[in-house]
């Protein structure tokens, strides 16, 4: 009633106010007209009437009020009052709303990226109650062999999450404590042919339950089911709402569609629900299969997995059921876990069994938080901080104007404004600032989310980071504008409501900033300045790092180098027909024109991918743990030729190393030494530790070539023909052109397809790209960081020059004094020139003592380059005294010129 | 004029609610039907009449409607709403405990404590 009364007046002020002024004036006429009837002259009369009524306009104000109108009006005039003040001085307002919008912007950008990235959870009902179960390896317990993810818990020990499938459906039957016990494993790289074409798409495993114990939901047809999970069901899969989208064009017939997943048939049932995204927070799969579809679409030569009590591989989750306290659910999941190891373990139990951790369940299995949390929480402290800086800069800013103000309140108190209400008026000019410049940083917030990911994404891959500009980062946004409007605000506004009405009146301009106060500004520059330095040590030891890590010697060239990997599917391509398939694709793709030359490996370079073997001199016993494990790459004939790495003893390899040739090897300087240090290797002879296999000749010596980490030096490598191979995995080919990407694309995916039409080309990139990738963290790091220290470099100097112009328009009475009693233009020059370096320096060498604390932190992330780097140090230091120089001398010349007539007759 | 009573504090709401449940009126009647009620005994501040009727209207005990007034002209008449007759009544009843109370302290002899 009151607030629909009040919203009444509100929408319909003018019919109101109207209203008002003829209810007024009819009671005033009335009035007159029955002081006339008793006898009182007509203009008498109406006088007496107003006179006796009282002022109209307080009693409007009084009704206004009544109707709580007043504050409304009051804000609505403050507002008005500082959009007018704010207008009259267009550069400070311009500088303040840029500065706080691009602070803003940047916290609101890093911001999305992280509450997308670290604080999105599984898109199902009641997410809280879900549980992953870990293992942790106790120091006498054996994992057997596995295929996940682990990590290590704070005593040390490795933690894992997958299990064996055997006992996942032992501890579904029995484990009390969780409602509905689902199985899930991600499978990534599927081929998939829906009819019109190969293509590469993600997958997810999941049990037949999985669908029930989640919670999740299909928008058509079914989800999978425990039917669909029994061995030798007819294949069936729930695909993604984006690859229903973009495969199929949101057509309803795609249900009892059949598409070829690794060349198996498989019937779509049914389409999630678009904000579903399986239980691997990271990925975004394109299809669901049941579990138990593991072995026909990735045979592994070893047999079956699901099958296999000891091979450790699937996923588990549920839902906690209600009522269970944390502790006693632990508990009882561990000896139920217990029991189950004892009934489906094939060999008799080891001394101690792992143990079990129920941990949170509402993000799945996460991958995300422990490679992004990090540099996350880094980025969003550095934009913090030049938010902070932002508002420091401002806050002196207006501290300055207050201070010119002071005249203006003095006014206005000694017309009988109150203190309170003056307070409300600074606060609502800083708000209508920290409003303004958060819009404006909104704008830039939504333009740096789509960007952002970019830096933090291998660029050959589609997007997985999903960015969601929601209600969060709008609350978020509001949160930070306000937080920043009060700090920036809150200061000045005080300091302005300490004048005193008389003496702000009396008092000319130049005595009206107290010592206190102008100590107060200068103080706030010196922190604004040590902050800066702060910054721009980081983005020094960041942009060192990365120029580091790229001026490194890898050892071949990359230039002019493209990759793609082929992975066919097992269950087609198997054994030597797969070395053969491998063998006809290097020989077309040699055979092209405009391809100088290609060839393949099992590992890639620089791509945080290796391949671990125990090898040692054929008949040298066993060594130390880790001595007999060189890195080993299976690769084709023009490996070396193509990557340019020099073989500089001995011979490369040549089309006569073949399956049916003896077995040969290159080694490369590192393993040389470290095999054969005292003698020539060519001719010698190494073996597979647990292979009974010919012993493989070295036939050559190549130079040393990382492998694996940029950051890493040469390991010792060995080279083999992948053609003397029985087996392989997925495989990369290199190919040196020097035509354009997309033509030579072309041609291999022709030279392909008179192959095999259903090989769909993986990961496309360059070689450069693929380093790139390895430097993704660095050089997001250097660029974020780098924008922000120039950034605070350039609030910095706004700063400086805002106070020292404030305090040279202050002293222009006592300069014109100085100068009239005869100081130079110099003296005067130096002297305000001294007092920016005096604050340039205390603020860079506070700035300097912060940041040798801080930069340890970032210890981890550094290359080549200490944390205490005396070079970065001195650079950032000298940068910014030079910018307060430069920032300070505006001022100072003005000073310098300041004609004394024209100062002293000024007051 | 006679002598006149200043109005009690917070009294003007409650002679408002009264004067207008006799029948619509416009504020100047208001201010007419107190003084003539109260046999002229009683002075209203003019100034402090339209706040309380802006107050009262906002709360709900009174509503408005334009209307012709007794010489032809357009005014705001005032009513009693439901709420406003409750509220009436609750003050009423608070009144009269309030000078019952008031009255009987102020009337007590020594001999009586």
């Amino acid at each position: 009633m009151k607030l629909l009364s009040w919203l009444r007046s509100l929408t319909k002020r003018t019919k109101f106010e109207s209203e008002m002024d003829a209810e007024l004036r009819f009671h005033i006429e009335s009035y007159a007209g029955d002081l006339k009837q008793a006898g009182v002259r007509p203009d008498e009369a109406l006088r007496r009437a107003r006179l006796e009524f009282g002022n109209i306009e307080s009693q409007k104000e009084d009704c206004r009020a009544s109707l709580g109108l007043r504050l409304w009006d009051e804000l609505r005039a403050d507002l008005n009052y500082g959009a007018r003040m704010l207008r009259q001085s267009p550069g400070f307002t311009s500088v303040a709303i840029v500065s706080l919008a691009l602070g803003i912007g940047a916290n609101t950008a890093i911001f999305t990226v992280a509450s997308s990235v670290l604080y999105r959870t599984i898109a199902v009902p009641d997410s809280s109650r879900l549980r992953m179960l870990n293992w942790v390896q106790h120091p006498k317990s054996k994992i057997g062999p596995s295929w996940g993810i682990f990590g290590r818990n704070s005593l040390g020990e490795t933690t894992g999450s997958p299990f064996p499938y055997p006992l996942y459906l032992d501890l579904r039957k029995h484990l009390p404590v969780i409602e509905d016990l689902a199985a899930f494993k991600d499978t990534p790289r599927l081929t998939a042919n829906a009819g019109n074409g190969a293509e590469s798409i993600d997958g997810e495993l999941v049990s037949g339950n999985f669908y029930q114990a989640l919670g999740a939901k299909v928008i058509a047809g079914r989800p999978i089911n425990d039917a669909d999970e029994a061995i030798n069901a007819p294949p069936v899969a729930v695909i993604s709402d984006a690859y229903w989208s973009g495969r199929f064009d949101r057509s309803a017939d795609v249900l009892g569609k059949t598409i070829k997943v690794n060349l198996l048939p498989v019937t779509i049932v049914g389409v999630n629900a678009p904000e579903f995204h399986g239980a691997k927070i990271c990925c975004n799969p394109q299809i669901f299969l049941p579990i138990t579809l593991n072995p026909t679409l990735d045979p592994d030569p070893r047999g079956s997995i699901i099958s296999n009590a000891n091979f450790w591989w699937v996923c588990l989750i549920g839902r906690l059921k209600p009522n269970i306290s944390p502790a006693a659910a632990q508990i009882a999941a561990e000896t139920e876990f217990h029991r189950s190891l004892r009934a489906t373990m094939p060999e008799k139990p080891v001394a101690e069994f792992p143990g079990l951790l129920l941990v949170a369940g509402d993000r799945g299995l996460d991958t995300q938080t422990q490679m992004f949390a990090r540099p996350l929480h880094l980025l969003l402290g550095a934009s913090g901080l030049v938010l902070l800086i932002a508002c420091v800069n401002l806050a002196n800013l207006l501290l300055a104007r207050g201070s010119a103000r002071q005249r203006e309140i003095g006014v206005r108190l000694a017309l009988g404004a109150g203190r309170l209400r003056i307070f409300r008026q600074a606060l609502t000019e800083s708000m209508l600032l920290a409003v303004l410049g958060g819009l404006a940083g909104l704008a830039i917030g939504y333009a740096g989310h789509n960007f952002l990911p970019t830096l933090f994404e291998e660029s050959w891959h589609a997007s997985t980071l999903e960015n969601q500009f929601d209600w969060k980062v709008f609350a978020f946004a509001a949160a930070i504008t306000l937080l920043t409007g009060l700090i920036f605000g809150i200061v000045p506004a005080l300091r302005l409501n300490t004048g005193n009405a008389n003496s702000a009146l009396k008092e000319t301009r130049r005595m009206s900033l107290t010592s206190a106060s102008a100590l107060f500004g200068q103080s706030l520059v010196v922190v604004q300045i040590a902050l800066s330095v702060l910054v721009l040590v980081g983005a020094g030891l960041f942009v060192h790092t990365l120029a580091n890590l790229r001026s490194l010697p890898i050892g071949f060239n990359p230039q002019r180098i493209l990759l793609f990997d082929l992975d066919p599917p097992h269950n087609h391509f198997a054994g030597a027909a797969r070395i053969a398939l491998f063998r006809r694709i290097e020989e077309k793709l040699s055979a092209l024109s405009g391809i100088q030359s290609a060839t393949l490996s099992s590992e890639p370079l620089l791509a945080d991918s290796m391949d671990n073997n125990c090898v040692r001199p054929t008949g040298q016993p066993p060594g130390k743990p880790g001595q007999d494990s060189p890195f080993t790459n299976n690769v084709g004939e023009r490996f070396f030729e193509t990557l340019e790495i020099p073989i500089i003893a001995g011979r490369s390899f040549n089309w006569h190393d073949n399956q049916h040739a003896p077995r040969v090897a290159i080694a490369n300087r590192k393993l040389v030494q470290k095999f054969f240090p005292n003698s020539g290797a060519l001719g010698k002879t190494v073996s597979f530790c647990e292979a009974t296999d010919p012993p493989i000749e070295i036939v050559g010596i190549a130079a040393d070539a990382r492998y694996a980490n940029i950051d890493q030096d040469a390991p010792p490598t060995l080279y083999l023909p992948y053609l003397q191979q029985d087996d392989a995995w997925d495989v990369t080919f290199e190919i040196k052109t020097a035509a354009s990407t997309e033509s030579v694309v072309k041609l291999i995916r022709t030279a392909l397809d008179s192959v095999d039409r259903d090989l769909p080309i993986l990961d496309i990139r360059t070689q450069n790209q693929q380093i790139d990738a390895a430097l993704t963290e660095q050089r997001m790091f250097a660029s974020l960081t780098s924008g922000f220290g120039l950034l605070a470099l350039l609030l910095a100097g706004i700063g400086i020059y805002g106070i020292m112009a404030y305090n040279v328009s202050r002293r222009t009475n006592e300069i014109g004094i100085r100068m009239a009693l005869g100081a130079q233009a110099s003296a005067v020059l130096t002297m305000v020139l001294r007092e920016a370096w005096l604050l340039a320096i205390l603020g860079t060498v506070a700035g300097i003592a912060a940041a040798l604390v801080v930069t340890r932190l970032l210890a981890n992330e550094l290359f080549g380059i200490k944390p205490n780097d005396p070079a970065t140090y001195c650079a950032a230091g000298l940068l910014l005294l030079a910018i307060a120089l430069l920032a300070g001398a505006i001022p100072a010349r003005r000073a310098a010129s300041i004609d004394p007539c024209n100062a002293l007759r000024h007051e | 004029m006679g002598k006149h009573l200043d109005l009690l504090q917070g009294t003007l709401d409650m002679l408002i609610l009264k004067a207008v449940s006799l029948g619509p009126l416009h504020g100047y009647g208001i201010l007419l039907r107190i003084q003539q009620i109260s046999r002229e005994q009683l002075e209203i501040q003019q100034g402090s009449l339209y706040p309380a009727l802006y107050r009262l209207e906002h709360q709900g005990w009174i509503a408005a409607d334009w209307g012709e007034s007794e010489n032809k002209r357009k005014a705001k008449f005032y009513r009693l709403t439901a709420a406003g007759k409750r509220q009436l009544q609750k003050e009423t009843a608070n009144w009269d405990r309030m000078a019952d109370v008031i009255g009987g302290i102020l009337r007590t002899l020594p001999e009586e404590i």
